[in-house]
């Protein structure tokens, strides 16, 4: 049978794979099938029925996902059938998707402002990131956040929880636009590259600024034509100061300006600035102008003295400079929208004691904000509610004296949804007053229509029935195609952000324009509504969210308020903005920036609404400690069950119910963490929607991240991952397909273990104790005070400590330090302390982790791996799940959490024992395999001897076997197994263990052969790399004797020294315990908070003289040091690190270090004192590292017979204060 | 008097209309009488509508007395043992003379339930007495190849009976053909459409018959192992089937060379599944024996290359097992002489609904269903018209009166749109309305979808959310359409029958009642009257006697009138609940 199949995709003759699924071959040819219950890892599943696609010859749709490929298929991916399948089967799912996509704040913004973005920004400080986001769609933050008219905290869901309080979302606006406007690196975009094209704007208001702000960015040259001496429009000529004082405004235009943008002043379109002009000198126009001309009460007597509209009013007085004054006078404002309390409040300030609104219907109909309502009450307007004027009354003189006004009441509602008001017979009154200002609309002016229509030939700009300039109401473009509107004088008489929305729209449309491009609106994204199911109560929130009260904005005392100074006062510092951020209910779904169901609904033009009908509603699950499930928006593809199962092999997630009320829940359990959950977070990995997501301790937002990759510094596996971060806040990782970890997969451990790297308790600074204290000192003084120390000591009395976290360049550099540098051996991790040298070669010959699936039989050997090792957990467990391969765990645990996976469990009271008893059996009745030996190993002869002078009977009562047979058993099946893999750990396994597994695979000639022999696994990401650097008494680099003559001859050459140490002082831990110790030198490890015995560290520490530790935080270790250096992330330094199976990995410096000198750096620094030169860039640190390994002499396989079990553990967490930091952070997590 | 015997018929239907305790009073009498005739049980033969029936076989013949209480049975026992007086009024069936059952009886073949109803089927010797397990002692005898075997059962044209209609010879040569060294043959006994019991009849009065089978079967195909997939809700078959086991065991007909077959090894164990009914369908069912969620997978592969764990599996349903051993007794020609080209022998019918005679009917392929339910059903309750059955349960379809000829055999019946299915046939009158019946099936797979595949789990939903619209009399213009479109996608995109066929019922009624959709649609009116929301009450004058009855039981006072006046229901507050319907003695409500 040929293992090629032929067909034909999408009319093109293809050759595949036999057994290759339809998916996998148009993927392969980069067809695009869209799918959601489908991930790599897992096996076929067939759910969704979104990879749908015709075949030739078969009834219906077949998914493809799981329709297996046959000679001569043919196959139609994308037809109208297959669409339209594509489309319902999304349709039905989303007809019960109870989810909000967006939150309600950014959907009721006209300009759609990613408000939960930004606040997720305010939240960690992200000030310039908050104002970045915000420009996105308005770039006047500092004045919305003083003037908007707020209908996003109108649809703000904390109203329902905290009644009447929504989030103080403009507030925050206000806080972080200030605080970037004032600080000394405001937030700038970046502008592309000038595209030669001008565009003229007509008028700078928030309209025209925005238009110009969008197409400068674009690379367009934007000119604004202003007809005012001063830019802003309304926002100067009509909101008074108290609201928007002038220098705020100011600062804003020139940000504007700032980017090229010119405003020319005093230029009126269609009197002292002509189309032809534009025409001559631009390639397109926006018109912004505004709606400018106030009208008038429009009653009997209006064209009385002293009644003006109110925006007249107003407008005067900023042109003026000049209030008017209202002493002693009584004045009445009619209307009852913001102008109105612009105009009343005004007057207050000018004087009056006596002001009026008067408004025909109740305040709960009055379009101005509740805030401006309150705050005139509070300076003293009265109002005159459900109250109508039909005549303004003059005097002689032709001034006003009165208002005769009539008494309403509300009947039916009206067109616009509010009840009409209806006059009330005989309720005539009379209102003595002394000015009436109308606010109650306004026109626009368009005197220039003629000019423009009469000079173009390129169509008519043309008014609407309401007298506004007519424009495609979704790209602004009007009847003459170079020139575009948006603003008040499109809509009328509408709101700031309303004209920055359009404003941005229209710079769009002219962009294309510009660019020859078709004039399209961008394309519809679909949204999930929770709106379209029902109206949201009360009920669906409380108790779900902690009551917390807004922070009120600080204003000026109303008795003070007689000038015109700014009344809101801003929130006094930044706790009171990051406090207020926290009242945000997250409402829009974290996975819209990345959610497949959202893109393909998007794709098929989803309507959520047609098959509307039940829908599943479930409360959020926020219980587990890293875990959330919103059972509401999944979709029941069972990804999350099948990795669970197929992957991770917990089991811990399974589906309830039937038919259209099943979900997904924990299996045998109410609480996530009370299943068999192993808090890996693979569920989440794999969810095609925000089903189930992090549960984090942050404002996840969500905003748009950037993506570096690095490599996991925890244990030794050595998976590539990717870090999803803003401005180096890390808000996610995720597994990145790396050399180790193909699939991604991750364990818990990179994936819930990074806070500490947005940790703000981080040293920063070299620190000195001083009288008990710390204090900061610069790198030169700590350097100069440590060659001090170095140089009153002998240099044996100095101890350097490196830790198996560093990376490989760190760790070279600091044993070079000692050895060049400071002329001392004593040189080593305490992570490998006083545990014999069984662990330095025990990664030689192992099987690579890419053969596992390959084996006949897997044992584990005291290693608990779905904790300390997952990811290669996982692969076991595929290996099992997939190709059936047996697992046998041999443990001295009680209760290792391994036993439910695996297939068969021996307990055992002695590894060391066990396998020695093994090795006895098999020598003993010379079932070693002779060949294998004698080609590959030396020593077997001694080896044998040795052990055979021991018991095997008391070996086999010593290794706690249940039954004398089972050693024997275990070794036949062992020695007979075709490929038999034995995984084990070291964190269990002793040394000398070690040696004796090595022995054991060596007499059963396993050892290197596929699928065959041992895989060890060590704690830490660069545990392997302490050995290959050189940190070891009495091992150099690449595990070379320290003093083999070749290698110091060379050491000599390469780092330009004359001497060299010849000491060798094997026991570190001897020397600590005698006291022997002078300077202690620790790098990145914290013996302190890691000993299993930490009286005994403690004791070590106080009898030196002087201790200095490198690290990133106050650890337990640092904070009994003299001296701290702090230490770099990996990320910050870039590096490499050794995984356990030998296999080096490069990573880059992907953020900006928040430390002066790097750690390497720093070392390199230190040897230039004690007079070693060193390069620190890190590729010169490689390949110097790399020349000494030309001395490395070629080594045969050795039996090495060990007398006892050496398992002397005197520390925990890998002697890591990272690890130790997450391990108890994680366990503290699940504490009730 | 020792050569007398009275069978009592303990099957789950007898037990249900008090059989047990006609057996027992019966029992008693013997006792306390010392009478010497031979007590014994037997399972159902198929005259539910008859149950009880306890069976007095004498010298004379065989007297099958029906509709038996403990009264009637000490009348019998008195009469007929102790007077030698059959009671001819409440036989039922008799050898000597015809009774108005008869029709029932006559015109059935009975291959599928030859001993049910006449064995004990707690008594292997009364199974093997009548030709048990000589099938497969005949194999082994004559060393009948396995090919043989199965080139026998591939000439008697069996098909499977559990609703596919593949071919059950084919099944087993592909079985066959895929060498393993496990290979598992399963019996399919999660009988799960409403209406349909024939299986459990099976089970209950006849279960050698299906372990003969299946041991025929694993010979055939090698099969290393065998389970009998039983729902739970059946506990009386699992009882018989375990005590079957049993006894098969004891004799050597399972277990390790069986019947000195070298190298012949086979167990059978029951799984009890937990009533779902998709676990009726091949990959769920696999599913449910592995401990797993019963739910159904893409096929290919098909259980007959990669099954039960991941071996070669073979499934086949009771009713065909129980063909099995008849066949190799009685020869494949035997077999194909009835039924039609394509479908060959006999298949069990569950007559269910408006019909005379409900119960469990085998006839030979070809018959009428006219003849099926007028002769053998005894055609409709109450003399009422007939107006359609429904064929194949939930994943079948209507079959309209204008197509009652239509013969049953698999592709007959395909081609109206329902199906074999089974077996089951519903049967509704004029007083059904065929959307009721749409919802009734297609509320029944809405309910019974794993959950797994979205057109399934929610598109099924959506229609009968529109079914209750229309019923509601809220139907909209367009509403048959929508309910076509999603039919047809629904179908389209499912991965197992469940979903494929659960729109069925709907399509086809639309088919062939179309009207009916209209009716409500538009007209906001059910043709049958039957969809209480679009009935309007009236009370007819002329007949209306004042006597207040109707306005007092009105639970919304909608009725007004005084006594001895005309009452009149005022349209706006009437809840069409049909109380002023039912209490009027006089007929003066009108309906429509």
């Amino acid at each position: 049978m040929s293992d090629k199949t032929n067909i034909i995709l999408d009319g093109k003759k293809i050759q595949a794979q036999s057994g290759e699924t339809i998916l996998d071959v148009a993927r392969r040819n980069d067809i695009e099938i869209p799918t959601l219950c489908h991930d790599p890892r897992l096996k076929p599943f067939t759910s969704c029925y979104v990879c749908v696609v015709e075949v030739q010859g078969m009834r219906g749709l077949q998914p493809s996902c799981s329709t297996k490929i046959t000679e001569g298929m043919k196959v139609t991916t994308n037809n109208s059938k297959v669409r339209k399948g594509r489309k319902t089967a999304l349709d039905l799912m989303l007809s019960n998707h109870y989810a909000d996509c967006a939150a309600p704040c950014k959907q009721t913004c006209p300009a759609g402002v990613d408000v939960q973005g930004y606040i997720s920004h305010i939240d960690k400080g992200q000030y310039h990131e908050a104002v970045a986001l915000i420009k996105d769609t308005n770039p006047l933050p500092a004045i919305c956040g003083r003037i908007c008219v707020r209908p996003c905290e109108v649809a703000c869901r904390r109203n329902l929880l905290d009644e009447g309080a929504p989030v103080g979302i403009d507030y925050m606006k206000r806080f972080a636009s200030d605080f970037d406007l004032e600080s000394k690196d405001k937030w700038v975009p970046d502008l592309e590259k000038s595209t030669g094209k001008k565009v003229a704007i007509i008028g700078a208001g928030p309209g025209g600024l925005s238009a110009a702000f969008y197409l400068q960015k674009l690379g367009h040259q934007a000119d604004i034509f202003e007809s005012a001496p001063a830019a802003g429009g309304w926002l100067r000529y009509g909101i008074p100061e108290y609201r928007l004082p002038n220098d705020i405004l100011q600062k804003e235009v020139d940000n504007i300006t700032e980017l090229g943008v010119n405003i020319f002043y005093n230029k009126k379109f269609g009197d002292n600035l002509s189309y032809a002009d534009i025409k001559k000198d631009y390639d397109a126009s926006i018109l912004t102008i505004g709606s400018q001309k106030g009208t008038l009460i429009g009653c009997e007597g209006d064209d009385a003295e002293n009644v003006f509209s109110g925006i007249d009013f107003l407008k005067e007085m900023e042109e003026s400079g000049k209030p008017y004054d209202f002493t002693g006078k009584r004045v009445a404002v009619v209307g009852g929208g913001n102008t109105a309390m612009d105009c009343c409040r005004t007057s207050i300030r000018c004087g009056s004691t006596e002001v009026y609104v008067i408004y025909r219907r109740t305040e709960k109909e009055m379009p101005a904000n509740p805030i401006e309502i309150h705050e005139s009450k509070i300076e003293g307007v009265n109002y005159k509610l459900l109250t109508n004027p039909v005549r303004v009354n003059k005097d002689e003189e032709g001034k006003v004296k009165s208002v005769t006004c009539l008494k309403m009441e509300l009947g039916e509602p009206d067109a616009s949804g509010r009840r009409r008001p209806v006059p009330v017979d005989g309720s005539e009154f009379d209102l003595e007053v002394d000015y009436i200002l109308a606010a109650i609309g306004q026109k626009t002016q368009v005197e220039f229509l003629d000019n423009i229509n009469k000079i173009t030939d390129e169509g008519e700009l043309k008014l609407n029935r309401w007298g506004d300039i007519e424009a495609d109401p979704e790209t602004l473009q009007t009847g003459i195609s170079s020139v575009f509107a948006a603003g008040d004088g499109v809509t009328g008489p509408s709101t700031v952000i309303a004209a920055i929305a359009q404003a941005k729209t229209a710079a769009l449309s002219c962009n294309q324009y510009l660019n020859g491009a078709e004039i399209t609106p961008p394309k519809k994204e679909f949204l999930s509504k929770k709106d379209n199911f029902k109206v949201q109560v009360s009920s669906e929130y409380e108790g779900c969210f902690p009551t917390q009260l807004r922070e009120e904005m600080p204003v000026l005392d109303a008795d003070n308020r007689v000038n015109f100074e700014e009344v809101e006062l801003g929130y006094a510092s930044e706790e009171v903005a990051k406090h207020e951020a926290q009242r945000c209910l997250e409402c829009g779904c974290v996975k819209y920036f990345n959610c497949d169901l959202k893109d393909y609904a998007t794709e098929y033009e989803v309507d959520q609404n047609k098959f509307a009908g039940d829908y599943n509603e479930y409360k959020v699950d926020f219980r587990h400690p890293f875990i959330e499930i919103d059972n509401n928006k999944c979709i029941l593809c069972s990804r999350c069950i099948r990795i669970c199962k197929e992957v991770v092999g917990a089991d811990a997630l399974g589906l309830v119910n039937r038919g259209f009320h099943t979900f997904v829940a924990p299996s045998m359990a109410d609480r996530l963490q009370d299943s068999t959950c192993e808090s890996c977070g693979l569920c989440i990995s794999t969810c095609p929607t925000g089903a189930i997501t992090e549960n984090v301790i942050f404002k996840p937002g969500p905003i748009k991240t950037d993506k570096v990759k690095t490599i996991c510094n925890y244990c030794s596996v050595g998976c590539e991952i990717i870090l999803d971060h803003k401005s180096n806040f890390v808000m996610k990782v995720s597994g990145s397909e790396g050399k180790i970890n193909p699939d991604g997969n991750l364990c818990r451990y990179p994936k819930f273990g990074f806070n500490y790297l947005n940790d703000h308790a981080r040293i920063t600074k070299p620190l000195l104790k001083e009288k008990g204290k710390f204090k900061e000192i610069s790198f030169n003084k700590a350097y100069d005070i440590i060659i001090d120390k170095i140089n009153q000591v002998n240099p044996d009395e100095n101890a350097f400590f490196a830790g198996a976290r560093l990376s490989n360049e760190e760790m070279y550099l600091i044993q070079k330090m000692a050895r060049a540098g400071v002329k001392t051996n004593n040189i080593t991790s305490l992570h490998y302390l006083n545990r014999g040298d069984g662990y330095t070669f025990n990664s030689r010959n192992n099987v690579p982790f890419d053969q596992i699936k390959g084996a006949s039989k897997i044992y584990l050997l005291g290693s608990e791996i779905n904790e300390d090792n997952a990811v290669v957990g996982f692969m076991i467990n595929n290996a099992q799940h997939e190709n059936n391969v047996p697992v046998e765990l041999i443990t001295t645990h009680e209760d290792s959490s391994m036993v439910r996976k695996v297939d068969n469990v021996m307990k055992i009271t002695s590894y060391y024992h066990f396998i020695k008893a093994v090795n006895y059996y098999l020598v003993s009745n010379n079932f070693h395999n002779a060949m294998y030996i004698s080609d590959n190993c030396d020593g077997y002869e001694e080896y044998k001897e040795e052990l055979l002078k021991e018991n095997f009977d008391e070996l086999v009562r010593l290794s706690g076997v249940p039954f004398m047979d089972t050693v024997v058993e275990f070794a036949k099946s062992f020695n007979n197994e075709m490929n038999a893999i034995i995984v084990f750990s070291e964190k269990e396994i002793s040394g000398n263990a070690s040696y004796e597994l090595f022995n054991l695979s060596m007499l059963t000639g396993k050892l290197g052969k596929t699928s065959n022999g041992l895989v060890s696994l060590k704690e830490k990401n660069n545990s392997q790399g302490l050995f290959d650097m050189g940190i070891c008494p009495k091992l150099g680099v690449g595990t070379q004797p320290i003093d083999d003559p070749d290698l110091v001859k060379l050491m000599k050459k390469k780092w330009k020294v004359d001497e060299l140490p010849t000491v060798i002082n094997e026991s570190q831990f001897e020397h600590l315990e005698e006291g022997d110790i002078k300077n202690l030198f620790f790098f990145g490890e914290d013996p302190l908070g890691t000993a299993k015995k930490a009286v005994r560290v403690a004791g070590w520490i106080s009898v030196a003289d002087f201790v200095v530790v490198q690290d990133a935080f106050m650890t337990k270790t640092a904070s009994k040091a003299d001296l701290i250096l702090p230490s770099s992330f990996p990320t910050e330094s870039g590096g490499s690190f050794t995984n356990s199976q030998k296999v080096y990995q490069e990573f880059e410096p992907v953020f900006v270090s928040e430390v002066d000198r790097l750690s390497h750096e720093q070392i390199a620094d230190l040897m230039k004192k004690l007079g070693v030169k060193q390069k620190t860039n890190l590729d010169d640190i490689r390949v110097e590292s790399m020349s000494l390994l030309s001395t490395v002499k070629e080594n045969r396989l050795k039996f090495v017979y060990t007398h006892n079990d050496n398992y002397h553990r005197v520390f925990n967490n890998g002697c890591d204060s990272i690890t130790k930091y997450f391990e108890d952070a994680f366990e503290k997590a699940f504490e009730d | 008097m020792e050569n007398t015997k009275i069978i009592v018929g303990l099957g789950s239907c007898g037990i249900a209309a008090g059989a047990k305790k006609v057996f027992d009073k019966i029992q008693d009498i013997q006792n306390e009488n010392n009478l010497k005739f031979d007590l014994q049980k037997t399972s159902c033969i198929g005259m539910c509508y008859r149950e009880p029936l306890v069976e007095i076989i004498d010298e004379t013949g065989s007297y099958m007395y029906g509709e038996i209480d403990e009264k009637k049975a000490t009348e019998i026992i008195e009469q007929h043992i102790f007077e030698n007086k059959p009671i001819k009024d409440y036989v039922v069936k008799s050898d000597n003379f015809k009774t108005v059952d008869n029709t029932f009886i006559d015109d059935q073949v009975k291959i599928t339930l030859r001993n049910c109803g006449y064995i004990d089927p707690e008594n292997i010797e009364e199974y093997e007495a009548r030709d048990g397990y000589r099938a497969i002692k005949k194999i082994a005898g004559q060393q009948v190849s396995r090919l043989d075997v199965i080139q026998t059962i591939i000439d008697s044209g069996l098909r499977g009976r559990g609703g596919g209609g593949f071919p059950t010879g084919l099944k087993w040569k592909f079985a066959n053909n895929n060498k393993a060294e496990d290979k598992y043959i399963i019996c399919n006994a999660d009988e799960g459409d409403p209406g349909a019991f024939m299986d459990r009849s099976v089970l209950e009065g006849d279960p050698h018959a299906v372990i003969e089978g299946m041991i025929i079967g694993a010979y055939a195909m090698e099969a290393t192992g065998g389970v009998i997939y039983c729902r739970a809700e059946y506990p009386l078959a699992i009882k018989r089937l375990e005590i079957a086991l049993e006894q098969a065991r004891a004799k050597g007909y399972l277990g390790k060379n069986i019947l000195g077959i070298h190298g012949f090894n086979l167990d059978i164990y029951i799984k009890e599944g937990a009533g779902a009914f998709v676990c009726g369908e091949e990959t769920a069912l696999i599913a449910s024996i592995e401990g797993e969620r019963g739910m159904p997978r893409k096929r290919p592969p098909f259980p007959a290359a990669s099954g039960l764990w991941k071996q070669p599996t073979n499934i086949n349903n009771v009713e065909t097992f129980a063909n099995i051993p008849w066949i190799l007794i009685n020869g494949a020609g035997e077999y194909a002489k009835y039924g039609t080209e394509k479908s060959k022998g006999t298949k069990v019918f569950a007559l269910a609904g408006k019909i005379v005679r409900s119960g469990l009917a085998e006839v030979p392929m070809g018959m009428s269903i006219k003849d099926v339910i007028f002769k053998i059903g005894g055609g409709i309750q109450n003399g009422k018209k007939f107006k359609a059955v429904q064929m194949g349960g939930p994943s079948g379809g209507c079959i309209p009166e204008s197509l009652i000829d239509t013969i049953v055999d698999y592709d007959s019946v395909n081609a109206t749109g329902a199906i074999m299915g089974s077996g089951g046939m519903v049967v509704m009158d004029e007083d059904t309305c065929m959307i009721d019946v749409a919802k009734f099936f297609l509320d029944f797979t809405e309910k019974e979808s794993c959950g797994k595949c979205t057109f399934c789990r929610i598109g099924t939903k959506r229609m009968l959310e529109i079914l209750n619209r229309i019923t509601d009399g809220e139907g909209k213009e367009g509403d048959i359409e929508r309910l076509e479109e999603l039919a047809y996608q629904i179908k389209d995109s499912s991965l197992c029958g469940l979903g494929q066929t659960a729109p069925n019922p709907v399509l086809t009624t639309i088919k062939y009642f179309r009207h009916e959709y209209e009716a409500h649609i538009n007209d906001k009116k059910c043709p049958a009257k039957a969809c209480t929301k679009l009935l309007t009450y009236e009370i007819i004058p002329d007949a209306c006697t004042g006597c207040t009855v109707c306005a007092k039981k009105c639970p919304t006072d909608a009725i007004d009138g005084g006594r001895k006046e005309v009452h009149f229901i005022r349209q706006e507050d009437c809840i069409q609940c049909g109380s002023c319907y039912t209490k009027c003695k006089f007929d003066a409500i009108k309906v429509y």
